[in-house]
């Protein structure tokens, strides 16, 4: 049977990547899409379709399956089925660092504003990973996700003063800060893609190491893993996507909570099997979102975050309450 | 003797503070015109000024900060952990919500309220509620671990802002704007119906609470312990739950969602009077009022002209508070 899963999702994902295409303010029938991706002739409907809904659809894409592996790394390396970039600060981080490099330098190159996402989201991992460390086990699972929520408030407080008190700021971010898919830059994506993927790959390649750590820290340590390596390298890359994700598309959270329990549902705990499915579950959940986004409120759009709250709370409900939890506290 | 004199000391610095908020302002009012002014004796533009527009917002701030702190402080005794407050415990965007679908229900097309914006209170009381049965609910037997309340309550108020989202939009323009400004947790826009609402919300509040202070006190006390005093557990920590919902939404209806005042509130007083339900029934109210009235002061002071929402400087605050609580938890744990 799981021999077909991934050519169903992937099936499943690019028949809502089309339907994406279809559907929003004004609904086209599929000639028309097709014309305006195959044929453009320059008509309005064609200039929205490959304008506006195809840009908007490929960052979905590549935001959802970024946020879902992100968010099952944090999920290993933590043994915590509630990580995710959101919930620890991690998200929280890279706006208030783009934020402050936009209005306090000015700064608005595409690659400096990168860079500081990157400081910003490494920065609340550290808070994070230094926390649990100091903690020495005492942690439980929930109290991690709380210290998270509390440094996102923190931080989310902070970028509100800087934001209130920059009117420059204010018009430039705001609309980045609210977090969605549409009118976003797509060449951001081609400019760090490659990077992640060379880091993926990397941890494509540490899938067994993974699945040891998963067991425990001295399980792995005895199965020969360099624990130590393996959580710094895959923190770094696991906030290095939330940071590509925030630069791209603002903080956008839950995707990387809920992707990785239904590629487990799915595939069980291996992470050979896990890597593909939660990227491609990802971005599943991203596009239906920003479909459901451009449908629940017609004729306006709806923030695509509130639409994850929406299905996300439930599946965090859900996972405080299972067993496994309950035992860890 | 150091607990009444730390009262006093309290009341000392909310009236310093109510002298400074009602200085400032577009034009600064030196303290001597400020009292002159209370008390009646001041210019008659000063008089003006002050009681018209200045002091409605020093009252709301006031009257939110007491509000909230005695929310708090029933909401910590009732799970017996200092790390619980309204707003993790998702009552503030649960009010919030009674808000935003009061506003949406009844307004006509010219962005009217079609009835009293006094019934504002009630629909913030109802969603606040609906919002604190949601977790109790959800949260069942894992009620009595605070932690793990308080997930399920920043779960449900990450689910309520969403809700507020979407009902925002699906209002007017018009409204969508009042409603963002309030939702930041701001005091900006005050008027005196407003002062009066809240207040007696306040004061129908502290007199019920004064009836119960005896059951406060045994609430201290682990569940059974409690038991074994002659007190009926369940029902007991339903009314102050009760009361802990009124308090926030009052607050949240008419100042907004100002974070954490809630949680600091209640720690604070408890490290100036200790743990008698007396004492901390009146140095609660005037810690509260202090934190909103100074985060309010720093809110339309460091970025003048412009205004920071008053919530924003209350987080700055309160998040590092509860890191430190919870680490310290994590360290007796």
């Amino acid at each position: 049977m799981r021999k077909w899963q991934i050519p169903v999702l992937i099936t499943l994902t690019a028949v809502t990547a089309v339907a994406s295409l279809h559907f929003g303010l004004r609904n086209y029938s599929t000639q028309v899409v097709f014309t305006a991706l195959f044929a453009p002739d320059g008509s309005p409907d064609s200039l929205i379709i490959s304008g506006l809904r195809v840009p908007r659809t490929l960052v979905a894409l590549v935001v959802g399956a970024a946020l879902g592996t992100s968010g099952l790394l944090m999920q290993s390396v933590f043994r915590n089925p509630l990580a995710e970039p959101g919930l620890l600060g991690v998200n929280a981080g890279a706006s208030f660092a783009v934020v402050a490099m936009f209005s306090f330098l000015g700064v608005t190159s595409l690659w400096a504003l990168s860079l500081a996402a990157l400081l910003g989201a490494g920065f609340a991992m550290v808070m994070i990973f230094a926390l649990v460390v100091f903690a020495r086990g005492a942690l439980t699972p929930i109290s991690l996700i709380l210290a998270g929520v509390t440094l996102a408030a923190f931080l989310s407080a902070l970028t509100q003063v800087m934001i209130v008190t920059n009117e420059a700021a204010m018009e430039a971010l705001l609309f980045w800060l609210a977090g969605g898919f549409a009118d976003r830059d797509v060449s951001v994506v081609l400019w760090l893609g490659p990077f992640l993927l060379i880091g993926l790959v990397a941890a494509i390649f540490n899938a067994n190491a993974l699945d040891a750590m998963v067991t425990g820290e001295t399980a792995a340590q005895a199965l020969g893993v360099d624990t130590k390596q393996l959580r710094i390298m895959v923190l770094s890359l696991a906030s290095a996507l939330a940071a590509f994700c925030v630069v791209i598309a603002g903080p956008v959270g839950f995707i990387g909570l809920v992707a990785p329990h239904i590629a487990r549902l799915m595939a069980g705990p291996s992470h050979a099997g896990l890597f593909p499915r939660v990227a491609l579950i990802g971005a599943l959940l991203a596009v239906l979102a920003d479909i459901g986004a451009r449908l629940v409120v017609a004729p306006q759009e709806a923030p695509v975050t509130a639409l994850l709250a929406l299905v996300g709370t439930p599946v965090l409900i859900a996972l405080v309450r299972t067993r496994r939890m309950r035992s860890i506290a | 003797m150091t607990m009444r004199s730390n009262l006093i000391w309290s009341a000392v610095l909310l009236c310093a503070l109510i002298v400074l908020a009602t200085g400032i302002g577009s034009s600064w009012i030196g303290p001597k015109r400020v009292i002159g002014a209370l008390v009646g004796q001041g210019s008659q533009t000063d008089e003006v000024i002050i009681w018209t527009l200045r002091l409605p917002r020093v009252a709301l701030s006031i009257l939110a900060g007491a509000a909230l702190g005695l929310a708090g402080l029933l909401l910590q005794r009732i799970v017996r952990n200092p790390i619980a407050s309204p707003s993790v415990l998702g009552i503030v965007d649960g009010a919030a919500v009674g808000v935003v679908v009061f506003l949406w229900m009844w307004s006509n097309e010219a962005n009217a309220l079609t009835v009293s914006i006094h019934w504002m209170p009630l629909a913030a009381t109802v969603g606040a509620a609906t919002f604190a049965i949601a977790v109790v609910a959800v949260a069942g037997a894992d009620a009595l671990q605070p932690a793990r309340l308080i997930l399920y309550g920043i779960a449900l108020a990450a689910l309520a802002k969403a809700l507020v989202v979407i009902f925002v939009l699906l209002g007017p323009v018009y409204r969508a704007s009042t409603a963002l400004i309030w939702l930041a947790g701001s005091v900006h826009a005050a008027h005196w119906d407003d002062v009066a609402i809240l207040s007696s919300v306040l004061m129908a509040s502290l007199a019920s609470l004064a009836f119960l202070a005896r059951r406060f006190d045994q609430l201290v006390l682990d569940d059974v312990s409690a038991t074994a005093t002659g007190m009926n557990l369940l029902p007991t920590k339903a009314l102050f739950l009760a009361l802990s919902v009124f308090l926030t939404a009052g607050a949240v209806s008419f100042a907004g969602g100002i974070a954490f005042v809630g949680l600091i509130a209640p720690n604070i007083a408890r490290a100036l009077v200790g743990l008698s339900a007396r004492s901390l029934m009146i140095a609660t109210p005037l810690v509260g009022a202090s934190l909103v009235l100074g985060a309010d002061i720093i809110a339309r002071v460091v970025a003048y002209p412009l205004e920071i929402p008053t919530g924003a400087i209350t987080a700055l605050i309160g998040a590092p508070y509860f890191m430190f609580l919870l680490i310290r938890q994590i360290k007796y744990a």
